[in-house]
């Protein structure tokens, strides 16, 4: 169990002050003082700087997002470890359909992602738009290859595409699902 | 000096995280630390931070689940998540592992600890057991899409994010040692692809570093590869090595070693420490 004294008390501070000298610039994963040296590994970070959004549709219109959508594709941000040596495991639940449950009116709207409907792209200068030198273009959401994290950037973005596909007859209204994006080391 | 420095080396490296995160643009994540809890049968808790370093609310649940990195018949490794109670692997905790507060909602900035209780079964063999911490989070003020006035048709995926976390049990004597069953190495005009078979043969996860280092046949390398590796159950690891345009002479060969020196991001006092394999291949 962790707990606090003056000399551990001193060192965090140490270190604390340390850090932040180093302002914005800091990327090194390893800090030191005297004998001791941190890596800086800790976090798994995943993250969702912007939604798959198809935005309003027409009933019987078929509509759909590429994944090249610099405003409407969906994007994951996975941020970790700082050296190339670690790689992520990363699985992605995508919906069926999209549920309106509103007050005494229920229905569903079909939505489809292709086998080439994600892109992989390990750098931070990267969208949707125009990827990363390196990119993985056209992979299958459902079936993401794990990737290292750690390169230039330490940063694996996913950039999703997909199609909805409102019946004829489809209710008005609001529809919502989930996209659930699972991330894990697999070197632990 | 080393040993005082483990105990405090966790807290530690999440302050600087914090420190470090404001240089991260992130929306609508948390942050989780330690990415590894080690619960044994002297300390049956844990202990996992998560903190939300956005301004908005999110909201975060915990759960456990089963998965181990676990790999095709070309070696891509892949770790699937099991959630349900038909986890039948003799290695599973996840049924017996307890977490509080499971549910959450993370103001701006706040930190909440998270805190796990194991309550193995009686007489359980000597070794170690696994599962899964999923930390999920997403916005906790997600609106419904507003279909107005127009009788339109509006929709809302919400990006639901989570973090799979490595719970570890250990009890007895505890065993770290991998076997390479066999290698495999192909050749093409632009890559010496290697696959290696390994199996887990103590009764821990073998935690290590996988380096393979490609020579051309005066010794000038080539190419070198070196991935953090953590064996659970058999598997088959895949390693691509480029080869550059160079005046390389043939045969190449590869020297490939596996140990758990250079594992800097597990504290010393969690690795449990195994053999080393070393061993070079020629390429055909």
């Amino acid at each position: 169990m962790f707990s606090w004294n003056k000399t551990k008390l001193f060192s965090a501070v140490s270190l604390i002050l340390l850090t932040l000298s180093f302002g914005a610039t800091v990327n090194a994963q390893d800090v030191s003082t005297g004998q001791a040296t941190a890596t800086v590994l800790a976090v798994l970070a995943v993250t969702a700087p912007q939604d798959l959004d198809f935005g309003n549709v027409l009933q019987g219109v078929v509509t759909t997002i590429a994944r090249t959508n610099a405003t409407n594709a969906g994007i994951f941000q996975i941020a970790g470890e700082g050296t190339v040596n670690q790689e992520v495991s990363m699985h992605m639940q995508l919906p069926d359909f999209l549920w309106n449950a509103g007050a005494g009116v229920q229905d569903r709207l079909v939505v489809a992602f292709s086998a080439t409907d994600c892109t992989i792209d390990t750098t931070a200068a990267g969208t949707p738009a125009a990827v990363g030198l390196g990119a993985i273009v056209g992979e299958d959401p459902q079936n993401i290859p794990d990737t290292g994290v750690g390169g230039t950037d330490d940063i694996i973005q996913i950039y999703l595409g997909g199609t909805v596909h409102p019946a004829p007859d489809q209710r008005a209204g609001s529809y919502t699902a989930d996209i659930i994006l699972t991330a894990a080391y697999t070197g632990d | 000096m080393k040993c005082k420095w483990n105990s405090f080396r966790q807290p530690a490296v999440f302050f600087i995280v914090l420190i470090l995160f404001p240089f991260i643009s992130l929306t609508a994540g948390v942050l989780v630390a330690p990415t590894s809890v080690i619960l044994s049968e002297n300390d049956r808790t844990g202990r996992l931070t998560v903190q939300n370093p956005s301004d908005s609310p999110i909201e975060v649940s915990i759960r456990f689940g089963f998965g181990i990195p676990l790999s095709d018949s070309l070696g891509n490794v892949t770790l699937r998540l099991q959630d349900t109670s038909e986890v039948n692997h003799p290695r599973s905790a996840m049924n017996w592992i307890r977490a509080f507060p499971r549910r959450v909602v993370l103001a701006p900035g706040a930190t909440q600890v998270v805190r796990f209780v194991a309550n193995p079964p009686k007489d359980i063999p000597d070794g170690e057991y696994w599962a899964r911490i999923v930390v999920r989070s997403q916005d906790s003020q997600a609106q419904l899409p507003d279909a107005g006035n127009m009788e339109s048709i509006t929709t809302r995926l919400n990006m639901v994010m989570e973090t799979a976390i490595v719970l570890k049990y250990r009890t007895g004597e505890l065993m770290a040692k991998l076997g390479v069953i066999d290698t495999e190495i192909e050749r093409s005009d632009s890559l010496v692809a290697i696959s290696i078979d390994m199996e887990n043969q103590g009764n821990v996860s073998y935690v290590g570093v996988l380096r393979c280092n490609l020579y051309d046949a005066n010794d000038v390398e080539i190419t070198t590869r070196r991935i953090n590796i953590a064996v659970y159950d058999d598997i088959k690891r895949r390693v691509d090595l480029p080869v550059g345009i160079s005046d390389y002479r043939q045969p190449f060969h590869v020297d490939i070693v596996i140990e758990n020196d250079g594992r800097n991001d597990v504290p010393a006092n969690e690795l449990i420490s195994g053999n080393r394999l070393e061993y070079t291949l020629t390429v055909p």
